[in-house]
């Protein structure tokens, strides 16, 4: 096995697929990259077994064959070479050689027959969706997406795909964001458990590619498909929690308020709150919002008045403000609604504008409780 | 700079607040405590000190030793009572006071002698707490604070003592090793076994020795037994955690009366915690059996202070560490890691109901009394301590003082 690739097209790929293999593995394969090469077309694949990612690229070969080469090695090496072409070529001891402009490489490779092989998808469904609106739903969701192995449902972003429109959806129980698209449709109804890695990855390699993604999905497994990447993974197995009931229908109190002044203000004041609780009031009273923390263990205080629209009750709420900067930041309107009806039922935040025709974005934050 | 430690402790506190209310009680010999067969002697007059009895010796044994004893139970709230009273003597007459438990204070006289003369104030300050209070108080001054306790000690009943500067270590030397602060039963033990009685002998002695036999541990006592301590005092300490936990009067093995004390103590443990504004990340359950082998075990939590996410938490511990089919002699619930702040709701597992009904239980509570309201399951449970940890206050009473 022989060919001849360009070295920074090459390391383009890699590095990509790097973000799939985990830094410790069970089993040592998979710190390799797989390389199958067959005539003019060379395949390299990634895998950590939950989730497989593959990319093929046009080399200068004429010949067949697979092989594993350490990841590790290869990147490290590749990473110093300015751009010129480099020579694989397989040896009779069990190693690869690399031939480039300054010297000669050899590194231990597998066996290709070796490398665990991607599931394939058993009577798949299939959707379409433009790269550019799967990698905007992922980002609005994926910081609200939990941490919590003791909660692996909640640890993804939820799918729900229907023939009006797509939804997706994460939470950490304490947080919620749904984004939907009127715009963009399913052939039919489908519901499945993203996990996160994939979707990072995917958010990575997609931020304004053009391109449609396939996706194509069973109960247990789904596979995007675009340009020359193929992505499969296993869903998370579990029943997403009815995240419908817990959004409050009535909520009377409404503030609305610009965006970015808010954020600031938010952002200042939560400096002076608890390190471990980073607890910050708001009080609405008349057009005035007023923000406020307090760190008793060392005396920190600060408070901040904003101009605001606010209908409704005055009313006092407690919130946790890193998921308010968050959320905040995570929009991109001038102005933001936050509808509220009780101190201790959620905030719900929604962008007034800035957002396309048959784009919803709603952000759910569960309050602290205060001791008034 | 040199400094100036005043140590004030009053004398036997609870039998002196007990003659207050009642003279009949005065010259006689006193005993207070648990009156059942495994309470403690919690205080005892100086007059039934004669016979043999200390504090935190077993009440049964007391009475053997002394039987014209008078026992009384005891009133935490008339003690708290008057113990604030003597600390609001103390904070106006002061610029520095540690209360480090019900009966005992640090004041920080330094810089003081330049006005007054320092023992010239404490000794106002003495007689000013004996004349408005009624109660008989006694201090040790010297630079620190272990001098001036053991100086304390020394100067009981009823009385002070002033160690001068330099004349600490000539002043420790002939005193018990069991003198000093930190020295308990089993050091005791260990330091005659070595042959080590006096104070003096320890301070011959090189500090490694010390701390090759005793540790860290044996570093600091021999530092105190030098006289050499540079703790500050301190107006308040944050608590670091919080407890509560139950000796039963006999062992016992009845699974329904060990929950229902144990969902009392978590019910009010957690009461505390929304009532101080603080969360909980870390519970723990401890368990002693009649054999005295004594096991815990501790659980992280996400922060919380609501009763439906920390008493499952504490009855699991319980589940898992009940193990032995053996009688249980004490039960014990602790929180730590504790943060200021409100508990963050949760979507799934909180609703507006059950937070509305712990704001309504709480506000009861807070008007009508810790036992206002309460689990019917932890109603049984009528002996368990419910003081506020959070109001820098020490705690009402020390069942396990030292002599």
């Amino acid at each position: 096995m022989k060919f001849i690739v360009s070295s920074s097209q090459l390391l383009k790929q890699l590095q990509v697929l790097g973000g799939v293999i985990n830094s410790s593995n069970t089993l040592p394969i998979l710190d390799n990259f797989l390389f199958e090469l067959n005539q003019n077309e060379l395949k390299i694949s990634a895998s950590d077994l939950e989730t497989t990612m593959s990319t093929s690229i046009e080399v200068e070969s004429d010949s067949e064959g697979s092989v594993a080469i350490s990841a590790r090695l290869l990147l490290d090496t590749l990473k110093t070479f300015p751009n010129q072409p480099l020579t694989f070529k397989t040896e009779e001891n069990n190693t690869v050689e690399i031939s480039s402009s300054h010297g000669k490489y050899d590194m231990a490779y597998f066996d290709g027959n070796e490398f665990p092989k991607a599931v394939s998808i058993a009577t798949p469904s299939k959707t379409v969706i433009p790269g550019e609106i799967l990698a905007t739903a992922i980002s609005k969701t994926i910081f609200a997406a939990g941490n919590d192995d003791l909660r692996p449902v909640m640890s993804g972003v939820f799918f729900q795909f229907s023939t009006d429109s797509l939804t997706f959806v994460a939470t950490d129980a304490h947080k919620l964001v749904k984004y939907s698209r009127t715009d963009v449709v399913a052939n039919d109804t489908a519901e499945f458990i993203m996990p996160k890695k994939p979707l990072n990855l995917l958010k990575g390699i997609l931020g304004g590619n053009e391109s449609d993604v396939t996706i194509e999905y069973n109960d247990a497994n789904a596979k995007f498909t675009f340009d020359n990447v193929v992505l499969v993974c296993r869903l998370i197995d579990g029943k997403y929690p009815n995240y419908e009931a817990v959004i409050p229908k009535e909520n009377p109190n409404k503030l609305t308020v610009e965006r970015g002044i808010f954020l600031n203000s938010v952002k200042r004041v939560s400096i002076f709150s608890s390190k471990t609780t980073h607890q910050i009031r708001l009080k609405m009273a008349g057009t005035e919002l007023n923000i406020s923390a307090e760190d008793i263990d060392y005396s920190n205080k600060a408070e901040e008045r904003l101009v605001c629209e606010y209908q409704g009750d005055d009313m006092q709420i407690g919130f946790n403000s890193r998921f308010l900067t968050e959320m905040l930041s995570n929009l991109n309107s001038n102005e933001v609604l936050i509808e509220m009806s009780m101190p201790n039922r959620a905030g719900i935040l929604t962008p007034i504008d800035g957002v396309e025709e048959g784009e919803f974005i709603t952000m759910l934050v569960m309050p602290v409780m205060l001791n008034s | 700079m040199e400094r100036s430690i005043v140590h004030m402790d009053l004398d036997t506190f609870f039998v002196s607040c007990e003659r207050l209310i009642d003279s009949r009680l005065n010259n006689k010999p006193v005993l207070i405590g648990g009156t059942s067969d495994r309470g403690v002697v919690a205080s005892c007059s100086y007059e039934a000190r004669k016979y043999g009895v200390h504090s935190a010796m077993p009440m049964r044994m007391a009475r053997q030793l002394c039987p014209e004893a008078i026992v009384l139970r005891g009133n935490s709230g008339i003690y708290t009572k008057y113990s604030k009273l003597v600390t609001d003597v103390v904070k106006e007459s002061v610029p520095l006071y540690e209360k480090s438990s019900i009966d005992e204070f640090y004041i920080d006289l330094t810089g003081m002698d330049k006005f007054f003369g320092c023992h010239q104030l404490a000794s106002e300050l003495r007689s000013k707490i004996i004349r408005e209070t009624g109660l008989p108080i006694s201090f040790g001054l010297s630079v620190n604070k272990t001098v001036s306790k053991i100086a304390t000690g020394e100067a009981k009943p009823n009385n002070e003592l002033k160690i001068n500067f330099g004349t600490e270590k000539p002043f420790l030397a002939p005193l018990s090793v069991r003198k000093i602060p930190m020295v308990g039963e089993k050091t005791y033990n260990s330091l005659c076994d070595l042959g080590i009685k006096r104070i003096k002998t320890v301070q011959e002695m090189p500090i490694n020795m010390m701390a090759r036999v005793f540790g860290k541990h044996g570093a600091s006592i021999w530092k105190k037994a030098n006289g050499i301590d540079n703790t500050p005092v301190v107006k308040y300490h944050e608590r670091k955690s919080i407890s509560t936990e139950r000796t039963f009067d006999k062992d016992t093995t009845d699974i329904n009366k060990l929950k229902s004390i144990i969902v009392a103590m978590t019910e009010n443990l957690i009461y505390q915690l929304r009532r101080g504004d603080k969360l909980t990340a870390c519970v723990t359950f401890k368990i002693r059996y009649s054999d005295f082998q004594t096991y815990t075990k501790q659980k992280r939590i996400s922060y919380s202070s609501s009763d439906h996410s920390i008493l499952p938490v504490v009855m699991e511990l319980y589940e898992s560490l009940y193990q032995r089919r053996l009688l249980v002699r004490l039960i014990g619930v602790k929180f730590s890691h504790l943060v200021s702040g409100g508990h963050q709701i949760n979507l799934f597992e909180d609703n507006d109901k059950i937070l509305s009904l712990y704001q309504a239980m709480d506000k009861m509570r807070e008007r009508f009394g810790d036992r206002a309201v309460i689990r019917a399951a932890g109603m049984d449970a009528k002996s368990i301590s419910r003081w506020n940890p959070f109001n820098g206050e020490p705690p009402p009473l020390l069942p396990n003082r030292r002599r």
